[in-house]
C-alpha cells in the first residue's frame, strides 16, 4: 500500500514535470521561431511584391521595398517601407518603430499632399496597406503575449518535420482566440499557421509557400494569408533579399520619409 | 358519371368512407415532412436577376442584412450613464451567435479619426464607457462630425441613437432580436429600446402568420359549425361538411408537402381559403336535402333528387373557382403559382368529396336521427321570410334596383381609378404592433431603417478614385437627398472627404473631395480598417457602393427615389462608361411586387374571359352568360373600389384575393340561374319558378352568405393586417355577391323574362 502511494506520487510528479517541461519547450520553440522569422541578421532589406486577390479573383499588385533594422534581438526593431507601385501611391513611405510590449510608433509620408504624419498604432490587427496581412503579420507577435503548448511533435508539412503548437492569448485579443502553428524542426520557421476565432471557427491560414536559404539564413521568400470565410488571400513575394548590409539608424527617421535613401532604394 | 357516382355513394357508403379515410391518412402522413419558408424574397425565383445581383452585391461589398436597435430618450441619450449602458449592451450583443461581429455599428465598435497632440489616431469611437459628461458629449460630437455615422448612430437632437447589428442570415432575425431584447431588458435603463428593420419584420411576419393560421382556421371552423347547427339542428347532418373541409385541407397540404414544396407565406393561406369553398358545396347539398326530406320522406330518394338537382351547378361553381385559382399559375411568382395550383386541387377534391361523402354519410345515419329533420313545405322561419321578402322586392322594384346598380357601378369605376399599388412588409403588422412602433420611432428620429444600395459599375480600374467620377457620384447623392424619405446617403465620396478633412486638414479645414486620384488612393492605402473600405468600393476601385438610407419602406416611395435617381443618371452622363444597379431588401421587394401585381392583372382578366365562356357554354346562351357574370363583376368592382376609396394600398394579399373573389362571387349566380332554368323547364310558369327559386336556392344562398361571412369575422381581430384583409374579403364577397344575386339578378330576369325564356312568348 505504501509502495503504491510512493509510486503514485512519483508518477504524478513525473507527469507534472513533463507538463511544465513541455510548456517551457513550447515557449522556447515559439521564441526561436520568432527570432528565425523576424530577426535574421542585424538588418535586412528586400523588394516585396504584394498580390491581393479578391473573392471574385480580381488581382491587385503592390510593390514596395522594405528595410529592417534590429536594435535588439527579440526586442526593438525599426521598419521602413517605400512604395513603388501602383503609380498613384508611388513614393509613399511608411515607418514603424516596433516596441515589443509597448505601443509601436508609426509615421507616414503622403506625396500627393506632401505631408508627413505620425499616426497611432494601437490596433495591430488592422490591415497592412489594404491587404489581408495585418501589421502584426508583417512585424510579428511577441511570443510572451501567448501561452503556448505542444500539441504534437511528429507533424509533417510538405515533407518537413514540424512541431504543432497551440497559442492562446494571455489577454483577450481580437486577432484570434487560438493559433495553431506548425514550426519547422530544422529551420524553426513557421510553415503554416491556423487562426481560430472564439467560436472555434477557422478564420485565416498563413502558409510559408517558398523557403530559401539566403546569406546563410533560411528565409520565407513567399508567404500567403488566406481569409477563409471571405475566400480571399494575399501573397507576398520577397526578392533581392540581403542581410547585414549595415543599414544606418539615421535612415529610420522622419528626415528620410520624404527623400528615401538612394543608396538602398532606386 | 353523375348516376354512377350517386349510386356508388348511396349503395356503398362504407366504401366511400374507407377510401376517404385511406387517402386522408396517406396525405396526412406527408405532413410530417412539412418545411416552412417565411422569406418574401422567395417570391422571386432563385435565378431572378435582381436576386442574383443582390447576392453578388452583398458578397462583393461584404454587406449583411441588419437589425437596427434604437435607443430613445426624450431627455437625450448622450450622457455618461446611458452611454455606459449602451457600451455594455453592445458588448453583450457581440457575443450573440449569428451576428457579424466585425461589422457591428455601435459607438464602441465603429472607428473614428482624431488627434492626440500631433499624433493621428484611427481607433474605436468610444473605447470605454464614458467616465464623464464631457467624454459622453465628445462621443456625440464625433458622430455628428462623421458623415458616414451621422444620422445612423445618432439623431441630430441627441434624443436617439441606433446600433446596427449585421446578421449572417436574415432567417435568424427573430431569434437574434429576441436575444437582443433580453439583453436590453436586463441591462437597459429608463431609455426605450426598439428593434426594427425589414429582416425582422419579414421573419417575424412569417412566424406570427403560422401562429395565426393555427388559431384562425379552427376558430372559423367552430363558428361555421355553430351556424350550421343553428340552421339545421342536426349534428350528424352538419358533420359531413366539416369533414369535407378538413379532409380537403389535409389532402391539399399533404399533396403540397409530398410534391416537395415548402409551405411559404402564400401557401400557409391555403387552409383558410379552402375552408369556405369546401363548406359552400356541402351547404347547398344539406340545404336542399333539408328542404326536401319531408316531401320525399325517403332518404335515398331525397339524396338522388338533391344530387341530381345540384350536380351541374356544383360542377360549374367548382370549375370556375378552379379556373380562378389556376389562372394564378400564369403568374411568374413561384409561391403564387404553387398557391394557385394547390388551391385549385383542393377545390377539386372538395367537390368530389361533397358529392360522395355527404350522401354516403346520410345513408349511414340511423332512421331515428332524421326523424324530425327538414322542413315540411312552407318554411316560416325568419330566414325564409326574409328571403321571400327580398324576392318580392326584387321583382317589383326593378325600376329602383336597375338605376341604383348603374349608380353603384359608376361610383365603383371612380374608386377603381383611385387604387394605389403599394406595399411594405412592416405594415403587414397592425400599427400598435411592437415592430410598427419601433419602425415609427426609429424612422422619425434617425436616418432610417430601410437600406437600399446604388452600385456604380465601370470597367476601369481606379475609376472611383478619379475626382471627376467622385464629383459625379456626389451630384447623384445630392439629387437623391432631395427626397424627403432619404435620411442619408453615404459612399466612397463621404469617406474620402472625411479622410481628407482629418488627414490633410488636420480635422478643421479642407472639407471636400480629393483633388487627384493619387490623393484618393493614398488616403485609402493608409486607412487601415479594410472592412470599412470594402463596403464602399471594390478591390480595384472600378465599382462603388452608395448606401441610400430611407425612413420609409413603402414600395411606392422607394420606387419614387429609385426612378428619380435613375432618371437623373440617364440625363447626366458620367465621366466613365457607367452601369448603375440597385440592391437591398426594400428594392428586392418592389421588384417582386411589380411582377406580382402586373401578373395578377393578367390572371384576373384571363380567368374572367374563361369564366364567361364557361357560363355561355353552361347556359348555351350568351345573354344568360352575361347575366351570370354580373354578380361577379359588380362584387369585384365594388370591393376593389372601396379599397380605392378607403385609400388602402393594393398590396400582396389584396392582389391574391382577386382570384378568390372571382371564384366565389360567381357561385351564387350559377346556382340561381341554373336552377331557375331547370325549374322553369319543369313548371313552364315564370311566377311559380320565381317563387320556388326563392324558397330553395335562395335560402341556400342566404345560409351560405351568413355562414361564411360570419365564420371569418374572428379574423377581423388579428394582429396581422393581411388576415384582417382576408376576413373582410370573405365578408364582402359573400354579402355583395349574395346580395347582387338575390336582388339584381331577379330584377333583371323579371325585366328580360321574354328574352330569357323565349318559350314564354310562344305560350302566351
Amino acid at each position: 500500500m505504501k509502495k503504491l502511494l510512493v509510486f503514485g506520487m512519483v508518477l504524478a510528479l513525473a507527469i507534472f514535470a513533463t507538463a511544465t517541461l513541455s510548456a517551457a519547450d513550447a515557449t522556447e520553440i515559439m521564441k526561436q521561431s520568432h527570432l528565425a522569422y523576424y530577426y535574421s541578421g542585424d538588418d535586412g532589406m528586400a523588394k516585396v511584391s504584394m498580390k491581393i486577390v479578391s473573392k471574385s479573383g480580381k488581382e491587385r499588385i503592390r510593390e514596395f521595398t522594405i528595410l529592417r533594422l534590429d536594435i535588439e534581438d527579440g526586442g526593438q526593431q525599426k521598419y521602413y517601407t517605400y512604395f513603388k507601385k501602383p503609380s498613384d501611391v508611388s513614393r509613399l513611405t511608411f515607418m514603424v518603430w516596433k516596441y515589443p510590449g509597448g505601443d509601436d510608433k508609426r509615421w507616414l509620408y503622403m506625396p500627393a499632399i506632401d505631408l508627413i504624419k505620425q499616426i497611432s498604432a494601437g490596433d495591430k490587427t488592422a490591415s497592412f496597406v489594404n491587404s489581408d496581412f495585418t501589421y502584426e503579420d508583417i512585424s510579428g507577435r511577441h511570443w510572451t503575449e501567448d501561452v503556448h503548448t505542444i500539441i504534437s511533435e511528429s507533424e509533417t508539412v510538405d515533407g518537413k518535420e514540424a512541431y504543432l503548437i497551440s497559442s492562446i492569448p494571455v489577454k483577450k485579443y481580437k486577432g484570434f482566440a487560438e493559433k495553431k502553428s506548425w514550426i519547422d524542426k530544422k529551420t524553426n520557421l513557421p510553415l503554416k499557421e491556423e487562426y481560430y476565432d472564439k467560436k472555434g471557427e477557422l478564420e485565416k491560414i498563413f502558409s510559408a509557400d517558398v523557403i530559401e536559404e539566403i546569406g546563410g539564413f533560411p528565409t520565407i521568400t513567399q508567404r500567403t494569408i488566406k481569409i477563409i470565410k471571405k475566400n480571399k488571400y494575399t501573397t507576398l513575394t520577397f526578392d533581392e533579399i540581403t542581410y547585414n548590409t549595415g543599414l544606418g539608424d539615421e535612415i529610420f527617421t522622419e528626415r528620410y520619409l520624404k527623400t528615401p535613401p538612394r543608396k538602398y532604394i532606386k | 358519371m353523375k348516376k354512377g357516382l350517386i349510386n356508388f355513394s348511396t349503395n356503398h357508403p362504407v366504401w366511400i368512407i374507407m377510401i376517404i379515410i385511406g387517402f386522408t391518412a396517406l396525405f396526412g402522413w406527408q405532413l410530417a415532412d412539412i418545411r416552412i419558408d417565411t422569406d418574401p424574397e422567395n417570391m422571386l425565383p432563385t435565378d431572378e436577376p435582381v436576386r442574383i445581383f443582390n447576392h453578388e452585391f452583398k458578397e462583393q461589398f461584404e454587406i449583411s442584412d441588419f437589425l437596427a436597435v434604437g435607443i430613445v430618450n426624450e431627455e437625450g441619450v448622450f450622457n455618461a450613464e446611458q452611454l455606459s449602458r449602451v457600451y455594455h449592451i453592445t458588448e453583450a450583443i457581440m457575443e450573440i451567435d449569428g451576428i457579424v461581429a466585425e461589422d457591428v455599428m455601435a459607438p464602441s465598435q465603429v472607428n473614428d479619426i482624431y488627434y492626440e497632440g500631433d499624433i493621428m489616431v484611427i481607433d474605436t469611437l468610444m473605447r470605454r464607457p464614458p467616465q464623464s459628461e464631457a467624454e459622453a458629449q465628445q462621443v456625440f460630437r464625433r458622430i455628428l462630425a462623421n458623415p458616414i455615422l451621422k444620422g445612423k448612430l445618432a439623431s441630430e437632437d441627441g434624443k436617439a441613437m441606433a446600433l446596427f447589428i449585421p446578421i449572417e442570415s436574415k432567417h435568424e432575425s427573430h431569434r437574434i432580436a429576441a436575444e437582443i431584447t433580453a439583453i436590453t431588458d436586463s441591462l437597459g435603463g429608463d431609455e426605450t429600446y426598439f428593434i426594427a428593420g425589414l429582416p425582422i419584420a419579414e421573419d417575424s411576419f412569417g412566424r406570427e402568420m403560422f401562429g395565426q393560421m393555427i388559431f384562425s382556421a379552427p376558430v372559423a371552423g367552430l363558428i361555421i359549425f355553430i351556424l350550421l347547427f343553428v340552421f339545421f339542428r342536426n349534428i350528424r347532418i352538419i358533420l359531413p361538411p366539416m369533414i369535407v373541409a378538413m379532409t380537403s385541407i389535409i389532402w391539399t397540404m399533404g399533396a403540397l408537402v409530398w410534391a416537395g414544396f415548402s409551405v411559404h407565406i402564400m401557401s400557409s393561406m391555403i387552409p383558410i381559403f379552402l375552408f369556405p369553398i369546401a363548406v359552400l358545396n356541402s351547404i347547398h347539398i344539406i340545404s336542399e336535402f333539408h328542404d326536401n326530406f319531408k316531401k320525399h320522406g325517403d332518404r335515398r330518394k331525397t339524396i338522388e333528387h338533391t344530387i341530381n338537382e345540384l350536380f351541374t351547378p356544383m360542377l360549374f361553381t367548382s370549375a370556375t373557382t378552379v379556373v380562378g385559382f389556376l389562372s394564378l399559375m400564369t403568374n411568374n411568382i413561384p409561391p403564387v403559382q404553387v398557391f394557385g395550383g394547390f388551391v385549385a386541387f383542393g377545390v377539386g377534391v372538395s367537390w368530389l368529396m361533397s358529392i360522395t361523402l355527404n350522401p354516403a354519410m346520410a345513408m349511414l345515419l340511423p332512421e331515428s336521427a332524421l326523424k324530425n329533420f327538414g322542413t315540411s313545405g312552407e318554411d316560416t322561419g325568419i330566414l325564409a321570410r326574409i328571403v321571400k321578402a327580398i324576392g318580392r322586392f326584387s321583382a317589383r322594384r326593378y325600376m329602383l334596383i336597375l338605376p341604383a346598380t348603374a349608380v353603384i357601378i359608376a361610383i365603383s369605376i371612380f374608386g377603381l381609378m383611385k387604387i394605389e399599388v403599394n406595399d411594405n412588409p412592416v405594415k403587414w403588422f397592425k400599427s400598435d404592433h411592437p415592430l410598427r412602433v419601433a419602425d415609427n420611432a426609429l424612422n422619425s428620429h434617425l436616418a432610417g431603417t430601410y437600406m437600399n444600395y446604388l452600385i456604380f459599375q465601370t470597367d476601369e480600374e481606379d475609376a472611383m478614385l478619379d475626382p471627376a467620377m467622385l464629383a459625379y457620384i456626389e451630384s447623384v447623392q445630392n439629387h437623391i437627398a432631395k427626397s424627403n424619405i432619404v435620411g442619408s446617403t453615404s459612399g466612397i465620396t463621404d469617406f474620402l472627404k472625411k479622410l481628407r478633412l482629418e488627414i490633410a486638414g488636420h480635422g478643421d479645414s479642407l472639407y471636400g473631395l480629393p483633388l487627384s486620384s493619387m490623393e484618393a488612393a493614398q488616403y485609402l492605402l493608409i486607412y487601415d480598417k479594410q472592412n470599412e473600405i470594402n463596403k464602399l468600393v471594390n478591390e480595384d476601385y472600378s465599382h462603388a457602393n452608395l448606401w441610400v438610407q430611407m425612413t420609409a419602406g413603402d414600395n411606392q416611395e422607394v420606387s419614387g427615389v429609385v426612378n428619380s435617381a435613375n432618371k437623373f443618371i440617364e440625363e447626366n452622363p458620367a465621366p466613365y462608361e457607367l452601369t448603375t444597379r440597385w440592391a437591398g431588401l426594400p428594392y428586392v421587394n418592389i421588384v417582386w411586387q411589380d411582377k406580382m401585381v402586373s401578373g395578377m392583372r393578367i390572371s384576373l382578366l384571363a380567368s374572367f374571359g374563361i369564366v364567361f365562356l364557361m357560363m355561355a357554354f353552361l347556359f348555351r346562351s350568351a345573354l344568360w352568360g352575361l347575366l351570370s357574370m354580373l354578380p361577379l363583376t359588380i362584387t369585384i368592382m365594388a370591393i376593389y373600389a372601396s379599397i380605392g376609396y378607403f385609400g388602402k394600398p393594393y398590396d400582396m394579399p389584396i392582389a391574391i384575393l382577386s382570384s378568390l373573389t372571382l371564384g366565389l362571387s360567381i357561385d351564387f349566380a350559377i346556382h340561381f340561374i341554373q336552377r331557375a332554368r331547370a325549374t322553369h323547364r319543369r313548371t313552364g310558369n315564370f311566377a311559380e319558378t320565381y317563387k320556388q327559386i326563392f324558397a330553395g336556392p335562395g335560402r341556400a344562398i342566404s345560409r351560405n352568405v351568413l355562414v361564411i361571412a360570419i365564420g371569418f369575422v374572428p379574423m377581423f381581430f388579428s394582429n396581422l393586417v393581411p388576415y384582417i384583409t382576408v376576413g373582410s374579403f370573405f365578408f364582402a364577397i359573400m354579402t355583395v355577391s349574395g346580395g347582387v344575386t338575390l336582388i339584381l339578378l331577379p330584377a333583371l330576369v323579371t325585366v328580360l323574362k321574354s328574352r330569357l325564356f323565349p318559350e314564354l312568348k310562344k305560350n302566351n
